[in-house]
């Protein structure tokens, strides 16, 4: 029935009206042109009735509940519970009971490998690499008779090529693609794009839209989504997670409950207050509720669980 | 929507007759749960009998397990967001905690924003989302993201068009 779906082309103008409308201040003669646009198509009307009632939904929706909903619904991961029986050790006889009722993750029904909040995970590849993936990460390997190639789909890995290997490694991340062949290096992904360190090797990046540049060993800079390339001073080591420690030089506190936040399911805050204090020192990441019992303790700050998942921190 | 470009019921029946059982032991080998792979199978097929597609098919198991996957992902997807709803809830003053009848509404809405947000690039789901959500003008967008108003709005038409297909084209 062609004559209550509007054609794509209607839709696609019907839509760039819709932008000039909503989200800009259109002056008079806009007004005019859209109105006979409107008039210039039998469907355009119909077109139009449809894209403004989708951006009336959309415009509909609480604001700030939907955004945090939204981010939230990014960073769920898998209960630990699932991740046991993934591996087999709880899958005997008919006795899962309620955990077979637990939604299984995302990443374990499709990515190759991938870790729950808070899981660490490190092993050789077939071709002899070694592999860390840090919290809530996902990754996709192919090894073919040319290469070996890697996708990081999400949060942080590192990467000890096997040397002995020859055939390049392609690794595709959301900044653009990297190359190297004997490399050992770090990529992680935030907010800004992506963290790349290098140890030894030879690393080319592949910035989706900027000239390609080789990283050198002894290198971490950061990579934005738009190719821009920045080296850093971090106030933590970017490698301590693969030894299971976190470790920071005069962090701020903020960046470091952010830091923390990373590993444990639920929400972690840090109240304005106290973001700015200093925190140093080496934490083992395998126990985060003694972190926060130690930072308590060292500096003038309390920890309030409001629930389980759900940990403040604020002034003493 | 014109129907000879599906697959006929015939073959789909033949294909649930060579397939069915490999399909349910393929979920079941990811989902952990047989009856729950068994509910997926089934969403499979039905899933199959409405989608455009050419007879014969190359390679029926690779396209049964592809619409399998995404029925997970799509599963996965809305449960992740229904956690996510609820632990945002514990932020927000009782007073602005939406009834019962309009959290249904929203999750839909999310549900189909958040698949829409998948499909973006990064540049163009911040764009959107600074635009829609945090209300800012074209004009501000640009300048919170350095790029030109031209792009901005090219972003937001591209946005607003994978959202539109959502809504009316795969309902």
């Amino acid at each position: 029935m062609p004559d209550d779906t509007p054609a794509q082309v209607q839709v696609d103008q019907a839509i760039d009206w819709l932008v000039k409308l909503r989200f800009d201040s259109p002056s008079a003669r806009t007004e005019q042109q859209f109105q006979q646009w409107l008039g210039s198509h039998p469907h355009n009307p119909l077109a139009w009735q449809r894209v403004s009632h989708l951006s009336d939904e959309l415009a509909g929706l609480p604001k700030d509940l939907s955004r945090r909903t939204l981010e939230g619904s990014q960073r769920q991961r898998v209960s630990r519970r699932d991740h046991l029986k993934l591996l087999g050790l709880l899958a005997v006889g008919g006795s899962l009971g309620w955990a077979a009722r637990e939604p299984l993750g995302l990443p374990q029904l499709l990515a190759d490998s991938s870790t729950a909040t808070g899981e660490r995970r490190q092993w050789q590849s077939t071709d002899g690499s070694r592999i860390q993936l840090n919290t809530a990460s996902a990754i996709d390997l192919h090894f073919s008779a040319q290469q070996r190639q890697l996708e990081l789909i999400r949060g942080e890995i590192s990467l000890d090529s096997n040397p002995n290997d020859n055939r390049p490694f392609h690794i595709d991340t959301r900044i653009g693609p990297l190359t190297t062949v004997d490399g050992q290096l770090l990529l992680r992904e935030n907010s800004q794009g992506l963290l790349l360190s290098v140890r030894r090797g030879e690393v080319t990046l592949f910035p989706a839209s900027a000239s390609p540049r080789q990283v050198l060993p002894g290198e971490t800079l950061q990579v934005g989504t738009n190719g821009s390339i920045q080296a850093l001073a971090l106030h933590s080591d970017p490698w301590g997670w693969t030894d299971g420690v976190l470790s920071v030089q005069q962090m701020p506190l903020a960046e470091f409950v952010s830091e923390l936040g990373r590993y444990r399911p639920g929400l972690l805050r840090c109240a304005p207050e106290v973001a700015g204090l200093k925190v140093s020192g080496t934490y083992q990441l395998g126990d985060t509720e003694q972190i926060l019992q130690l930072l308590s303790r060292s500096l003038p700050v309390r920890v309030d669980y409001r629930t389980r998942y759900w940990v403040s921190i604020g002034a003493a | 929507m014109q129907f000879n470009d599906t697959l006929k019921p015939t073959e789909v029946a033949l294909l649930y007759q060579s397939h069915h059982a490999w399909l349910r032991s393929w979920l079941r080998s990811r989902v952990g749960c047989s009856e729950h792979a068994a509910d997926l199978a089934q969403d499979t097929f039905v899933r199959v009998l409405r989608a455009r597609q050419v007879s014969p098919l190359k390679e029926p198991r690779a396209y049964l397990s592809s619409i399998a996957r995404g029925l997970m992902i799509d599963q996965f997807r809305r449960r992740a967001l229904e956690r996510a709803y609820q632990e945002s809830l514990a932020n927000l003053p009782e007073a602005e905690v939406p009834s019962e009848e309009d959290r249904l509404v929203i999750l839909d809405s999310l549900e189909r924003l958040d698949r829409a947000l998948h499909q973006l690039k990064p540049r163009v789901r911040q764009a959107f989302l600074l635009a829609q959500l945090d209300g800012l003008s074209i004009v501000q967008v640009a300048q919170r993201l350095e790029v030109s108003r031209a792009t901005v709005e090219r972003d937001l038409a591209k946005a607003l068009g994978v959202c539109y297909r959502l809504r009316y084209a795969d309902a």
